[in-house]
């Protein structure tokens, strides 16, 4: 049973398509991230499960019940705005009550109990009585998260959710999350145009492209094994090069262009021709073993990151970018052998 | 530092400011002075000092009765000009319809037509389908002018919402009367403080209005110090522009320490 699916989604704007025919089962406890670039039709897609946007046709289906017809005040859901959207006339603690106010079941005494203890989970509450102007940005993403949180919602909706933090608190926030995703078990989707987000939070990254589905799976999964040119660019970037894949002999092996010739893994993907693929920047070494693919290259230019260092390497007629570590990386601008596990090599589909 | 305008700039720019201020001020200055004479004629400036203006209008029954009824109007086209100019500004800055431009600007064009005009409009349609000038036609002259002022100072308002949080109401479960009544017109409350403070104002200053719609029975705060200058002028009538001048300083100062209109106006 899925906690939410949407089905055959289409979404225009005016002549525009922005979801095409658009299909997302999501298991209860799920961690989902829609990743894409701008305009790929997440926003929207997360606006149409919260209600907020009326698909011209399809199926939305939240905790077993049909959510097509249904406003978004009857969905029982919670979305966190990148904005995050507090009522500015309201303290801390009366804007995450506020979801159980409106919902009006229990007595204001429980309410405010258990907006407290929301708070507390989101280690705020010692602040419960200031107003969002007097909160930092950091603690008012705090206050939204309770408020999303409080009522135990179907399924918990996060619009961009760190996206308005500086490098130090989305760390920090990134791991909250996670916690409270662990400790909460809530069934949670959120958009997200960065990759090192989408990476770090979900279970499962939906990569999205052009109002569909690019590719789907763990965050592992979609790092290490992209199908396409697009997910291999997106998800952090990567050398992407075309090789000449030939086979003699049940052995299958790729020419770069200066002719300098590596072993390919064995993979269903491969057939003869010209064939492009990816090579993560972490994959390259300068210290390769022996089972490794070699060539042999020359240090272009280095840029020292701390316990990393980027390196440009001209090697087989292209230029290969390695991140190794700092420890193991050849500074000498001279001639090197570099390698990688044949395995690290990745067809793909130029779509 | 390389000076980038001649040292004359400064200085001339500090003594316009200065003039001006001075331009501006200097009226309400004389008429404080003059409240406080001691003589019988509105002298400038006062042989001597005096309080008895003060004590004259506080005993004179046609200035309170007078004060009276400009508190009742001011105080009544505030009450109308807030209930229907909120909704219009909530209406005009929310939905988009057909017209819209044009219905904005009809809504602010008594910012614009001189009232005199206006006020001759409405004194006619007194005449022919009422029974003639009254309080009535007073307070629906200055809700009509003073409108504006609401909707201006409650658009500005909403101009710097968050458009989210009428969406972040509804996911949490908001109906839309509790949106309105818990999201949207709190919003408004600075806006709707000055538009109330410029409608007050406006209402217990107007003259041209309460000139035509003058009914036997009705005299305002401004008609009364028209009358007497016309009449008798005396320097109780300074006596009272002073207190005008005072309470529009005491309601400034409170308005903004509860509302902060700096903000919006």
């Amino acid at each position: 049973m899925h906690q939410m699916s949407v089905r055959s989604i289409v979404k225009h704007f005016a002549d525009l398509k922005v979801l095409d025919e658009f299909d997302l089962d999501v298991a209860k406890g799920e961690f989902v991230a829609l990743l894409g670039p701008s305009g790929c039709g997440k926003s929207t897609l997360l606006r149409i499960i919260a209600g907020l946007e009326t698909p011209d046709s399809g199926e939305i289906h939240i905790a077993g019940r049909s959510v097509t017809a249904l406003a978004p005040e009857h969905r029982n859901i919670a979305l966190m705005f990148q904005s995050y959207a507090l009522l500015p006339h309201m303290s801390a603690i009366e804007n995450v009550r506020f979801p159980l106010r409106m919902r009006g079941q229990l007595s204001r005494a429980d309410q405010l109990r258990k907006a407290r203890e929301a708070m507390s989970l989101v280690q705020l509450g010692h602040l419960a009585e200031r107003y969002p102007r007097q909160l930092s940005g950091g603690q008012q993403q705090r206050v939204a998260l309770a408020r999303s949180i409080v009522g135990e919602p179907d399924l918990l909706l996060l619009d961009e959710p760190l996206s308005n933090l500086d490098a130090r608190l989305r760390e920090e926030m990134q791991i909250e999350l996670k916690r409270l995703h662990e400790n909460l078990g809530l069934t949670t989707i959120f958009v997200t145009h960065d990759q090192n987000e989408a990476l770090g939070l979900a279970n499962r990254i939906t990569l999205m492209n052009r109002g569909s589905i690019e590719q789907q799976g763990t965050p592992e999964e979609i790092y290490r094994r992209p199908r396409t040119v697009f997910a291999a660019d997106f998800l952090g970037g990567a050398n992407i090069f075309e090789l000449e894949v030939s086979e003699s002999d049940g052995v299958w092996s790729g020419s770069f262009p200066d002719g300098s010739r590596v072993d390919l893994a064995v993979s269903s993907d491969l057939e003869p021709g010209k064939c492009q693929f990816m090579l993560r920047k972490e994959a390259v070494t300068f210290d390769p073993e022996q089972s490794m693919s070699t060539i042999t290259g020359t240090i272009q230019t280095q840029n020292y990151l701390g316990g990393q260092t980027r390196s440009l390497i001209r090697a087989g007629g292209i230029e290969i970018i390695a991140v190794t570590d700092s420890d193991k990386t050849e500074t000498d601008r001279i001639e090197t052998q570099i390698g990688w596990r044949p395995d690290e090599l990745i067809p793909l589909q130029n779509v | 530092m390389i000076a980038s305008t001649p040292r004359l700039v400064p200085f001339a720019t500090a003594m316009f400011l200065l003039a001006m201020g001075v331009f501006m001020l200097l009226p309400l200055l004389v008429v404080i002075a003059s409240s406080l004479s001691s003589s019988s004629f509105l002298v400038f400036p006062p042989p001597g000092l005096s309080l008895q203006w003060y004590g004259e209008i506080l005993g004179s029954q046609a200035y309170i009765e007078a004060g009276w009824t400009s508190l009742k109007l001011a105080l009544a086209t505030v009450v109308l000009a807030l209930t229907l100019g909120t909704p219009a500004a909530i209406a005009l800055s929310r939905f988009r319809f057909r017209g819209q431009a044009t219905i904005a600007a009809l809504f602010l064009s008594p910012l614009i037509l001189p009232s005199l005009i206006f006020a001759i409009g409405l004194l006619i349609v007194f005449s022919r389908y009422a029974t003639g000038p009254s309080f009535l036609g007073l307070v629906i002259g200055h809700t009509v002018i003073t409108i504006p002022y609401v909707i201006r100072t409650v658009s500005a308002n909403l101009a710097d919402l968050d458009p989210h949080l009428d969406e972040a109401a509804r996911i949490m479960g908001a109906r839309w009367w509790q949106r309105y009544a818990l999201v949207i017109l709190p919003q408004c409350r600075t806006g709707m403080a000055a538009g109330a403070f410029f409608a007050f104002n406006i209402s217990f200053d107007d003259a041209v209005i309460a000139l035509f719609m003058r009914a036997p029975n009705v005299e305002t705060l401004p008609m009364r110090i028209y009358s007497t200058l016309e009449f008798s002028p005396d320097p109780s009538v300074a006596a009272v522009s002073t207190i005008m001048i005072l309470m529009t300083i005491v309601l400034v100062v409170m308005l903004n320490r509860i509302f902060g209109l700096s903000k919006i106006v």
